[in-house]
């Protein structure tokens, strides 16, 4: 805790509760035993993630030319971000970034919530069909990818191949290779992957609506429809919100499924942020803008994860304000 | 509004029989309590006429309509459950209005209804608020506009009032008492609770383990028990039953304990216990018909101490009598203490006799 929040932190505590007029310090100390037990956390914490997010931040500061070794960089102020925001490539791979991020949420979430709705219901082999729903979420991600990249090829896919054989084509498409085809391609794959994570949350969201409200709705004369849209999508609400920002932040994220079946292309078609920072910096060893990308990201993320722990802990205010 | 009729209703789930074989006539206006212990079935018969789940067998007729396969929002019913069952997420405005907006009732119509049901219920005020920022009482009062503003035929009511603190149900006892009154409503109204049966209802339907036990009006199931549950379940405190053995010297009948003491019988109270089937019967008293004595009296039977609860008004006492556990009331001024030797009188024309094996009320003929 720095002395600038300090004093601040100690005003707006002392605003709501004038008993509590205990230094901050004072406070600390009463509860040194707590802080002790979460210290060895923090420490590994410290080093793993808050040394690496301020070297990033640092580098993103210098320039690293090939022909010098990393530790003799060379201070160029904010050169990186100018160079980012300025370059043509940079919008597009946003734009792409932003279909990519939100096309993937939004069909991952409707297709879950879909699925979640389904596998509500009391029927035969329901065990069955929700873990088989789920193998898309254990598989792997490399493997998933690669499997996915042949059932795409032009020649030897099988997608193309069902295409022609049911006639909706004349020739295979060339799903992944072709500049108009290839980002939807991708968002497929992983809406595919990622949709029985939606599901999952979202089933164990609607256990917990109360089958009162439901009979309630019943008598007051709301159909089916209008059960779920008064009574069981509102109380999915909170679930909701969290399901899609995790999907939105891993999305936003994502770098398995476009690095493996495209690597970005092609000629930039399905780049997205990760995969054009990862070339940045592992393929052109760009590392000071590589450095500033990862920068903006993760004040991008910063932002998301805010909401997220905002729409987290939104339920316990309430409860300690009631 | 409406008569309800069900006739034969039964419900099981496998082998579990939660109504079996129920048959009542709910009058046009009436107020009628179900009541019963946990688990006896209550719920699943409101359940039932509500069309909330289905029928196994029987039918259910509500006004001049047979409705034992409708929708429940064909019924014409409205319904208030335990725990309000208000949408957390509606203002109470809109709580009120959902039932109207679903019937797809003009805009005016379904403002100037609500109002109107919220002015009866005192809630006006609070129509823009969501229904976590109400109390229990207010919130109940929700839940009840929301049922009032359709105009039913019947209301059904699942224990509306056990989420209150005792202070609140009393009063939205008599609230509810009033507003069955004022709608010359229609209502089956669920709880376990006995007293409440007894205070509101025109009349109570007693139920235990499925069955229905007994359904009259509640001065005549407490003064008619129809057999030891009812006697047992209605009152507080309940009514004390005492196995004995009938034994005959002569025409004289008399009652009979394991510690040998004998209560003569009154004429017609000795026929009532000769027409048991066997010699086993079970002796009823409630506590207000006992005397307790502290020496011995003539026609009074002894008994052992067991606690004694002073209540200010007047003191319960509990006394073994042949190792039933017997309730009586005295006047507070009565020191008694614990493992003390008294003695019981009965008053002949208010005790009650019940058959050992049938549990059935026993009568003179
Ligand atoms: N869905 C169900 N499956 C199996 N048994 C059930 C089901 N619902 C209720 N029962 C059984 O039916 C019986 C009656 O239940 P019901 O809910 O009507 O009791 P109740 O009289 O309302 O009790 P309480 O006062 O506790 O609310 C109980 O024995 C219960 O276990
Ligand atoms: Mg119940």
């Amino acid at each position: 805790m720095t002395s600038a929040t300090g004093p601040a932190a100690m005003s707006s505590a002392s605003t709501r509760a004038p008993s509590r007029r205990a230094s901050l310090g004072q406070r600390i100390w009463t509860q040194r035993a707590d802080y002790l037990y979460v210290l060895p956390a923090l420490v590994v914490m410290l080093i793993v993630i808050a040394y690496p997010v301020y070297y990033t931040i640092e580098l993103s500061f210098f320039k690293t030319p090939t022909s010098l070794q990393l530790k003799d960089k060379i201070f160029v102020g904010l050169e990186n971000y100018t160079t980012i925001l300025t370059s043509g490539s940079f919008w597009q791979v946003t734009w792409q970034t932003l279909i990519w991020t939100f096309f993937s949420t939004l069909f991952a979430f409707l297709l879950g919530l879909g699925a979640a709705l389904a596998l509500h219901g009391e029927f035969v082999g329901r065990g069955v069909l929700r873990a088989l729903l789920l193998i898309p979420w254990v598989v792997s991600a490399v493997a998933a990818s690669y499997v996915w990249k042949w059932l795409y090829h032009s020649d030897f896919g099988a997608i193309g191949a069902l295409l022609v054989q049911l006639g909706l084509t004349d020739q295979p498409i060339n799903f992944i290779d072709n500049r108009s085809t290839a980002l939807a391609s991708l968002i497929v794959v992983n809406v595919w992957k990622e949709f029985s994570f939606a599901m999952i949350m979202l089933m164990a969201g609607l256990q917990t609506v109360p089958e009162q409200l439901l009979r309630a709705a019943r008598v007051d004369g709301a159909s089916p429809w209008q059960r779920f849209w008064h009574v069981t999508f509102p109380h999915l609400a909170g679930v909701s919100t969290v399901t899609v920002l995790l999907l939105t932040v891993q999305n936003f994220n994502s770098f398995i499924i476009p690095w493996i079946m495209t690597g970005g292309g092609p000629a930039g078609a399905s780049d997205i942020w990760i995969t054009q920072i990862y070339q940045l910096a592992f393929g052109r060893q760009r590392w000071g803008v590589a450095a500033a990308y990862s920068v903006l990201l993760f004040l991008i993320m910063m932002v998301l994860g805010y909401f997220y722990v905002r729409a987290l802990t939104r339920g316990d205010d309430a409860r300690a304000g009631a | 509004m409406a008569q309800v009729v069900l006739k034969d209703v039964v419900k099981n789930y496998g082998s579990v029989y939660a109504v079996n074989h129920v048959s009542l006539t709910v009058n046009d206006g009436e107020f009628v309590a179900l009541v019963g212990p946990s688990g006896c079935g209550k719920t699943t018969t409101l359940n039932l006429i509500a069309g909330l789940i289905p029928i196994s067998d029987g039918t259910i007729v509500i006004g001049e309509r047979e409705v034992t396969r409708l929708d429940p929002k064909d019924r014409d019913i409205a319904m208030v459950f335990q725990n309000y069952a208000l949408y957390p997420n509606k203002t109470v405005f809109n709580n009120l209005a959902f039932p109207l907006q679903m019937r797809k009732q003009p805009r005016e119509t379904i403002e100037e209804k609500v109002k109107a049901a919220a002015k009866v219920l005192d809630i006006t005020h609070l129509l823009e608020r969501k229904p976590r920022e109400l109390s229990g009482g207010q919130q109940q009062r929700v839940a009840l506009g929301r049922a009032l503003v359709r105009d039913p035929a019947v209301f059904l009511m699942d224990e509306p009032l056990s989420n209150l603190d005792a202070k609140l149900r009393v009063q939205m006892r008599s609230e509810i008492k009033r507003f069955h009154h004022n709608l010359n409503a229609t209502v089956v109204y669920v709880t376990h609770d006995q007293l409440e049966a007894v205070t509101m209802a025109d009349k109570m339907a007693v139920m235990n383990g499925g069955f229905l036990q007994q359904y009259d009006t509640p001065a005549q199931v407490f003064a008619n028990p129809v057999n030891t549950f009812v006697a047992s379940f209605v009152g507080s405190p309940a009514m004390s039953l005492i196995p004995l053995q009938v034994v005959t010297h002569g025409t004289d009948v008399a009652l009979q304990s394991a510690e040998g003491w004998e209560l003569p019988l009154s004429p017609e109270n000795a026929r009532k216990a000769l027409s048991a089937k066997g010699k086993d019967v079970v002796l009823g008293a409630r506590h207000s018909t006992l005397k307790l004595h502290k020496a011995p009296h003539p026609g009074a039977v002894p008994g052992r101490v067991y606690t004694v609860e002073p209540t200010g008004d007047v003191t319960f006492a509990q006394v073994f009598i042949a190792e039933a556990v017997v309730n009586i009331s005295v006047e507070p001024t009565v020191m008694l203490d614990p493992d003390e030797q008294v003695w019981i009188e009965f008053d002949q024309s208010r005790l009650h006799l019940f058959d050992g094996e049938t549990t059935m009320a026993l009568s003179a003929r």
